[in-house]
Order: C-alpha cells, then structure tokens, then sequence
C-alpha cells in the first residue's frame, strides 16, 4: 500500500508563460498537510497564476504540480472533490439565496449529506440565509464564498485574495473564519497582498516577486533572517527633530500621519535618539519601539513597497 | 454525464428565469402581445369591411338600390354624405380618401337602357378621392370589380371565362393561423440565443464560470442544462402563446409531435449559434449587439411574420440560407398543412444545420481558462 503523502502540495520548477510574458519563473515549493500557506506578494507578482495552476483552473507551461500527491495536468478527476477553492474575485447566482447556493454547489459534489447549516453558521450567515446574493455586501459574499470553498468538506482549502476590496472590519470577520479552519486542521494555501493577514494567519510565507519567489518560512523567521533593526516611531515630534536625527546619521522618514520613523540596528540607539531629542528641548507625545514587519522585509529583499494601502502607512526609510 | 448535476443547474437556473421579471417579460409576454397586436390588427384583413362614403344626387328609388347592392355584395360599409354639400370639399375637410358620386340623372338613364329606349345610355359615376392615400387604390380596385360585375349581370348573358377554386388545403387558414407559428419559432429563437449568450457571457466575466471549473460539474454538463433550461422555457412560452391565440382568436392549428421537434431543432440551432458568439464576443453589450444583428433581419427576411413571396425574388434566395426560415416552414408544414413529409424534409435541414453550429458551440465554449 502506497505511503501517504506528507505534503498537500508539492511544486517543482513551475513556470507559466503568457506569449513573451513570463507570469511564473521557475518556483518550487511544498506545503504541508494541516498547514496554513500564504503567498505574499503585490499584484501582479505571479500569485494567483500559480494558485490557479495548482487548484487547476489554469494548465502550466512547464514543471510539476502534485496536489494531494496527484499530478495536477492528469489527475483533475480525483483531486476536484477534495479541495475547495475560493477564485479571486468571486461572485455567484445574483437572483439565488444564500441557502438555495449552498445547496447548489452541494449538489455539484453529489454531496447529499453536507452541513449546509454548519457551514453557514460557520460563516455568520445564518440570518441572510433566505438573502439573494446580490443583496449581500462584499464582506457577506466572500464569507459565502468561503462557506462554499468548504460545501465537500475538502483537506486542501485555496483562498485567492480572500479579503481583497473588504473593508478592515469584513477582513478581519473572514480571518476569523480563516482561523477557525486553521484550527479545524485543513491546509489552507492563501495568495495575498496583506502582510498583516499572511502574519496573522500562516504558518509558512512565501515571498513572491516578478513570477519568483525570493524568501520562505514562517513569520517569524523571515523577519529574523532579513532585518536586523527596530523601528522606532514617535509621535506628535517637533519638527527639527527630523534634522536632528539625519545629523546622526540615522535615516528618518514621516508617515502618512505625520509620525517619525526610525530605523535602528542597536538598543541603545533608542536612548541615544531620545536623549538628542531632549537636549535640543523638543517633544514627543508618545514612543513605539517594534520588529520590522512583512512589510518591511519585501521591501527590504525587492526594493518595492508591497502594498499602497493608505491605513496601513508609509515604508520605514 | 452527472444527471444531478445537471439537474442542479437546471433548478438554478428556472429560479433565476423566475425571479427575473425582465427575462419574464420578453420570453413569455412579449411573443403574447405580439400575437395580441398583429393578430388583432390582421383580425380586420380576414373580414374586411371598408367603409365607402357615397353621395346620392339623385335620390330614387333605383340609386337606394344599386347604393344596397354595393353594401351586400361588396361588403362595404356605406355612409351617405348630404347630397347639399360640395363633394370635393367634404372630403378634404373631413379627411376622406374616397367618395363616391352618383348622377343626378342616375335612374332616368337607367331605365332608359333597361328598356332598351337607349341600349348604348351609360352613367359616370365619379371618384372623389385623395391620390396621397395608400390604401385608396384597393378601395377603388374593389369597387371597379363590383361595377364589372353588375355590367355583366346586365347584358343579360352569361358570362364566357368562369372560375372555379380548388383548394389544395381542407380548409382555409386565417392569417393569424399562418403568423402563430411565425411567432413561436421567432420566440424561441430569440429566447435561446440571447439566454445563451447573456448567461454565457455574464458568467464568464463574473467569473463564476472559473469557480465551476474547479467542481465536479463538466462542460457537457453545463451545456446539456442549458439546453433543457432553454428547451423548457420555448415549451412554457410556446404553451403561453398557444393557449391566448386559442382563447382569443379561436385558432385551428395541429398540435402533434412536430411541435417539439422544431422547438428542441429552434433550441439547439440558435444556443449553438449563441455559444459560437460567446467565445469571440466576450463583453456582454457587444455580444447582444451581436446577437441582435443575428436575430432580426432573421425576424423580418426569414418569413415569420409574412410570407416570404411577398419579398424580391433575391431576397427570397436569401431567406432560403436562413436557419429560421426552416423552422417557419416546417411549423406551419406540420401545424396548418398537416403535411408530415413537408414537416420532415424541414426538420432533417434545420437538424443538420443545428447539429453543425452545436458541434462548434460545444468547441467553442471555454471551460478552463488559458492553457
């Protein structure tokens, strides 16, 4: 009897090309079963072409795909009633209830017995169950678009973009829905631009850029193994503190509410900082000192920033 | 193929036609008012009765009659214009396209070639009528004819050419006979290439098309429920037609196997041509654009409202290369002719021509998205 396969997904040497475009550069990796995967990277980087690949709506130009240790391009009968996608952009039936979906896309996996219920519970639908799709808002749809990802109760779940165009209350209602099938133990494979939403929830990231992917591991570990500085923020600064501080040699930057950033690679710069600060008799409401995020380690690997999102702030200099 | 696959789409997709009350109208009560309209409107050709405004200067006993032989025969409705006024003018003023003038001397002179005191003695009668009228020219057509034949009657001998109908049909059919199956085809022709290609191309560029490939469902699936989704809704709207031309102008028509033949050829036919569009029209706007340049000239050249000799000899040619043509031809073979190898040798043109454009249709339908 065949040895189970340890991982959900393995690709090798993927590549995908769009006539002199080359989506896809080579990229290999593995996720394991049970383990939440995130593709992070900004438009554009090649992430739900190679999604799209593995969950097979797509068909590569060259390389290998296993999923659930089936070939992708041989194997599509197989691997279909085991995984659950959630396409970027999804939409569904506009004049078909949430309810009346569900059971839909139940019957297209002969699924008789699914927790149609569950599922919407799950989700946080159950009083827009009798609601038409196209009277649910944005965050609504994708909840359900999830709730559908998981009508065949798949082991491999693929979220493409989930909270893409959600407002940060919806995106943080879907990544709680995301964390309550972390716990459950399905593999989850993520593409996003969040760096916020991979470090929330994955367990592995991958950093993709240009059709290739430059950095993997957890969270944490990508933060250890590409920065090695603090960011020190400070709040409501006198103005010549900016001067001050590139008299130091440090290189400040103000964000978008007018904060003061400053990268520093030793502890007590902190305090060399501050007290610069003081001797000139300038202020400060208040002080954050924090490791550098996701965000700052793809800028750091590409020189890009990742993500224009205004709320988020600007790039540490 | 999965049957409760295809099953699921169909439900979803009648649920979708239920609560779609645009789609309602133009599948169902749109062909309803067409046939209300026309119907109505060629109600009046099938018992024609025009009305005809005479002029009696003269007044006797003999111009009542000859005005009451013009009634009964002619079947005209007579209306007599005061004898006081200016003819000419009475037209104009009350818009009037013909009157009809009888002489003061009418009876005098009539009487005197009866009697033979005068056998040359003849009488104007005189047209007042308005040459810009389109319709006047049969009126006056109509009364010429009457006039003929009263002459003739008067010679007193019986005429030398006579003629005698022989009616290839059993029965005559009304033009609301020969327009109903006009409609039908014409009604499921419109409702199969615009549900396929509105859905088609609605799907795709929302993308559920892309979430469907990543389900069990095939394309053979998809493409074999929209099929029976269409072919439900020609029989609903077929149905709905029927039954108001029955209920309202009392139609005589065979309803037997044919019926559903042509429908299901109709729906195969033109969800084929429909898919075809949909893989080089992807944007909704311009594949309807498209579609309505399919379907209407289909409309008018392909004989559904009138019949086709009624056309130029080269648009005539043309119709013959028209698929819905066929499915006309071949209804009213099987609905009013009653003719079954008319009906068949339609059908096998009409299933050629469907089972080619559906080949393609299924070829061109993209399931999965760029290879």
């Amino acid at each position: 009897m065949a040895k189970p396969a340890e991982h959900a997904i393995e690709v090798e040497n993927l590549t995908k090309r769009y006539g002199g475009l080359l989506a896809v550069n080579g990229i290999s990796f593995k996720v394991r079963k049970g383990e939440v995967f995130a593709f992070l990277g900004p438009n554009g980087a090649g992430k739900t072409t190679t999604v799209e690949i593995i969950d097979m709506i797509r068909t590569p130009t060259s390389g290998k795909v296993r999923l659930l240790g089936m070939d992708v391009t041989k194997k599509k009968r197989a691997i279909v009633p085991r995984i659950g996608v959630l396409p970027q952009d999804f939409s569904s039936f506009d004049r078909i209830t949430v309810r009346e979906t569900m059971q839909y896309y139940s019957r297209l996996f002969s699924r008789a017995n699914a927790d149609i219920d569950g599922l919407i519970e799950l989700v946080n639908l159950k009083d827009k169950a009798k609601e038409q799709y196209k009277n649910l808002s944005g965050g609504l749809k994708q909840r359900l678009g999830i709730a559908i990802a998981l009508v065949n109760d798949p082991e491999v779940v693929f979220l493409d973009e989930p909270t893409t165009g959600l407002d940060p209350r919806a995106r943080r209602e879907v990544w709680e829905v995301l964390l309550g099938l972390k716990k459950k133990g399905k593999t989850l494979f993520l593409t996003t631009h969040y760096m916020e939403e991979a470090e929330i929830l994955a367990d592995t990231v991958a950093i993709i850029s240009k059709g290739t992917i430059i950095a993997t591991g957890s969270p944490a570990q990508l933060i250890e193994n590409h920065t090695n500085y603090l960011v020190l923020t400070l709040q409501s600064v006198d103005a010549n503190a900016f001067e001050i501080l590139r008299k130091m040699g440090f290189e400040p930057v103000r964000d978008n509410h007018q904060d003061l950033k400053v990268r520093v690679e030793h502890p007590e710069d902190i305090l060399k900082t501050l007290n610069a600060i003081k001797d000139v008799g300038g202020s400060f409401l208040s002080l954050d000192v924090r490791r550098p995020n996701l965000e700052e380690v793809f800028l750091k690997l590409t020189g890009e920033a990742l993500h224009a999102d205004p709320a988020e702030g600007g790039e540490v200099g | 193929m999965k049957l409760r696959v295809v099953n699921a789409n169909l439900v979803v997709k009648l649920k979708t036609f239920y609560r779609e009350r645009t789609a309602m109208f133009f599948t169902i009560a749109f062909p309803i008012i067409l046939i209300l309209v026309f119907g109505t409107i060629f109600l009046e050709r099938d018992t024609l009765s025009l009305d005809l405004y005479i002029q009696d200067l003269d007044h006797t006993h003999a111009s009542a009659q000859f005005v009451k032989a013009l009634q009964i025969n002619g079947n005209f409705k007579i209306i007599e214009v005061d004898p006081a006024s200016d003819a000419r003018e009475y037209a104009k003023n009350h818009r009037l396209n013909l009157i009809l003038v009888i002489p003061k001397d009418f009876e005098n002179l009539l009487n005197q070639r009866v009697d033979l005191k005068a056998p040359d003695a003849s009488v104007i009668l005189t047209y007042i009528y308005d040459p810009s009228s389109t319709s006047v020219k049969t009126k006056m057509e109509y009364l010429n004819m009457e006039f003929a034949g009263m002459n003739q009657r008067m010679s007193g001998k019986p005429p030398f050419y006579r003629c005698e109908e022989t009616s290839i049909l059993n029965r005559k059919y009304r033009f609301i006979e020969f327009f109903i199956p006009g409609v039908i085809a014409m009604a499921v022709m419109t409702a199969s290439l615009f549900g396929t290609v509105n859905l088609n191309t609605e799907l795709l560029q929302k993308g559920i098309i892309r979430k469907l490939s990543t389900t069990p469902i095939t394309r053979t699936d998809w493409i074999l429920s929209n099929i029976l989704y269409q072919f439900a809704l020609a029989i609903i709207s077929t149905i709905a037609m029927l039954l108001v031309s029955y209920g309202v102008f009392h139609i005589d028509l065979h309803i037997n196997l044919w019926l559903l033949v042509f429908l299901l050829l109709d729906v195969f036919a033109f969800v084929g041509i429909g898919m075809i569009l949909t893989r080089f029209v992807q944007e909704a706007q311009s594949a309807a654009a498209a579609a309505n340049a399919i379907t209407f000239p289909m409309m008018f050249l392909a004989g559904s409202f009138f019949p086709i000799e009624m056309m130029p000899g080269f648009l005539q040619t043309f119709a013959g290369l028209l698929p819905l043509y066929y499915v006309n031809e071949g209804l009213r073979a099987s609905m009013i002719f009653g003719d079954n190898m008319a009906a068949l040798r339609y059908a096998a043109i009409i299933g050629v021509f469907a089972a080619v454009v559906f080949a393609l249709g299924i070829i061109a339908t993209r399931w999965e998205e760029g290879k």
